[in-house]
């Protein structure tokens, strides 16, 4: 048995960590906006921005022939097959909604800097909306852009985008958190981080349940290295523990009472968990056993 | 048309002549190593199966999948269902995301890392062969005649013959793949 070796572990995660961020970040600028909260919007335009030019960044470096893409995209675009593609290749999609995102939140960060007149179109609500449904389906996409990879059977789940919009949700939040000084908004984020950690928690549990009795060898044997495997050091200590316990308690004792420093450290620990979680899920992949 | 293989594992005789002529004409005799499966250069993989009171030998290929989830994911149309059933590459198209490979559930892609282009069976020597109205080179090279390869939809084709008398096996069916690689286990 071999792990995958398809895609690099630690660059396609870190792809699916920026889009995570820049998904649900989008999300979240829009709730902001909506309600009126003021604060910070500049900071969290410029996070967004540079969260999906690093997604590109990490997944085109994955690519075995990233100079034959332009011409390629060009070609499949003007023979129509780019656009027939929408409708089954997850990739295609995200290709797409990559660019729509990239271009949303460069006009975000331009109107929060050189460009102030540009908040006629992105203070508009109908503005909002789109850049909250794509900052949505981009995270949606990079759950499903994986468990669509029937190769794979510990990835080849919808498991995997119910974790990662999660997973994002609590990125978003500990942006936030980091950013954000207003009491009342980090209460509300407090609470929301909380809920949502307990969701992980179930989430993850579910996915190595299932990859344990799905009755796939292969995924089998993936489960078994994140728990008591090759990986179970990284996966108990950066995810479990630190990733989502630590938070879960620091957001109790937030609860009790506000501390920004425990907020920073909440946040910090969320994050670094929900990378090291895109990591070792990509690592733990094992192509399916063929026999007879 | 629906071009399959076939390979007869009870004449099989585990010379490996089919893999090496493949790295022969296929890839210029490379010894380069093939570093996806660990392998040879070569289109053709072998799976052997310990099972102490009974060891078995498998060799694994591009099964043609009739409903082939490398095509479906491919992001640009570059991984393509042809007329002649064969699942082939655009190299033009390919942007080398990989996502065939994953998708693949035969791991029969490999990474060739001179041109950046997921590999598999058939290899451009052996489409230049069958467009001429040649068999792949596994197929000629094969000394035991435990190979096939033609027109299934063709009731006529040895193809079609030898899967009328042999028990055969799909590899991994239930993956809903409709492999056209067709594994021949008895009489
Ligand atoms: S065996 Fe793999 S590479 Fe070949 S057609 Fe099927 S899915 Fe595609
Ligand atoms: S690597 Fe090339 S052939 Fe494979 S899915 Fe990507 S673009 Fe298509």
């Amino acid at each position: 048995m071999s792990f995958q070796e398809v895609w690099s572990p630690f660059l396609i995660g870190s792809f699916l960590w920026f889009a995570g961020i820049a998904g649900m970040g989008s999300v979240a600028y829009a709730l902001l906006r909506l309600y009126r909260v003021e604060e910070k919007l500049r900071e969290l335009s410029l996070v967004l921005f540079a969260s999906i030019v690093l997604a590109l960044v990490f997944v085109v470096a994955d690519l075995s022939r990233p100079l034959n893409m332009p011409l390629a995209i060009l070609g499949s675009l003007a023979s129509g097959v780019f656009i027939a593609k929408l409708a089954v290749s997850w990739m295609t999609l995200g290709i797409s909604l990559l660019s729509i995102l990239l271009v949303l939140t460069l006009a975000l960060a331009l109107r929060h800097t050189a460009v102030p007149a540009l908040s006629k179109f992105t203070d508009n609500k109908y503005f909002l909306a789109l850049l909250a449904l794509v900052g949505l389906l981009v995270t949606l996409y990079s759950g499903f852009l994986i468990s669509s990879a029937p190769g794979v059977p510990f990835w080849n789940t919808a498991l995997i985008p119910v974790l990662w919009l999660i997973s994002a949700s609590i990125c978003a939040i500990a942006v936030l958190k980091i950013l954000v000084h207003e009491e009342k908004l980090s209460r509300i984020l407090t609470t929301s981080s909380l809920a949502l950690d307990a969701a992980e928690l179930i989430a993850i549990a579910a996915l190595l349940n299932v990859a344990l009795y799905s009755g796939s060898i292969a995924a089998k044997i993936s489960a078994r290295a994140l728990l008591a495997g090759e990986l179970a050091a990284p996966f108990w200590a950066g995810v479990v523990v630190l990733g989502v316990l630590a938070p879960l308690v620091l957001g109790f004792m937030l609860l009790k009472k506000e501390d920004r420093r425990l907020a920073l450290a909440a946040a910090v620990l969320a994050l670094i968990g929900a990378l090291v979680l895109r990591i070792l899920v990509i690592q733990a992949g094992v192509f399916e056993v063929v026999g007879l | 048309m629906r071009l399959a293989h076939l390979w007869d594992q009870s004449k099989c005789i585990g010379c490996g002549a089919c893999i090496a002529a493949c790295n022969a004409a296929n890839y210029a005799s490379s010894t380069k190593e093939n570093r996806t499966w660990g392998w040879i250069r070569s289109n053709i993989k072998r799976i052997t199966f310990d099972l102490n009171a009974k060891p078995y030998l498998l060799l694994v290929q591009c099964q043609h999948c009739d409903n082939a989830p490398c095509v479906a994911v491919c992001p640009t149309g570059a991984s393509y269902k042809d007329k002649d059933g064969l699942v082939k590459i655009n190299p033009s198209l390919c942007i080398g995301c990989k996502y065939c490979m994953t998708a693949c559930p035969y791991g029969a892609r490999w990474l060739d890392e001179d041109t950046g282009l997921p590999a598999k069976c058939m290899g451009e020597e052996c489409l230049s062969r069958i467009s001429g109205g040649l068999e792949p080179m596994c197929v000629t090279v094969c000394p035991a005649g435990a190979r096939a390869f033609g027109d299934i939809d063709d009731p006529k084709s040895e193809i079609s013959q030898k899967l009328r008398k042999g028990r055969v096996v799909k590899l991994l069916e239930y993956k809903g793949t409709q492999p056209k690689y067709f594994v021949v286990v008895g009489p």
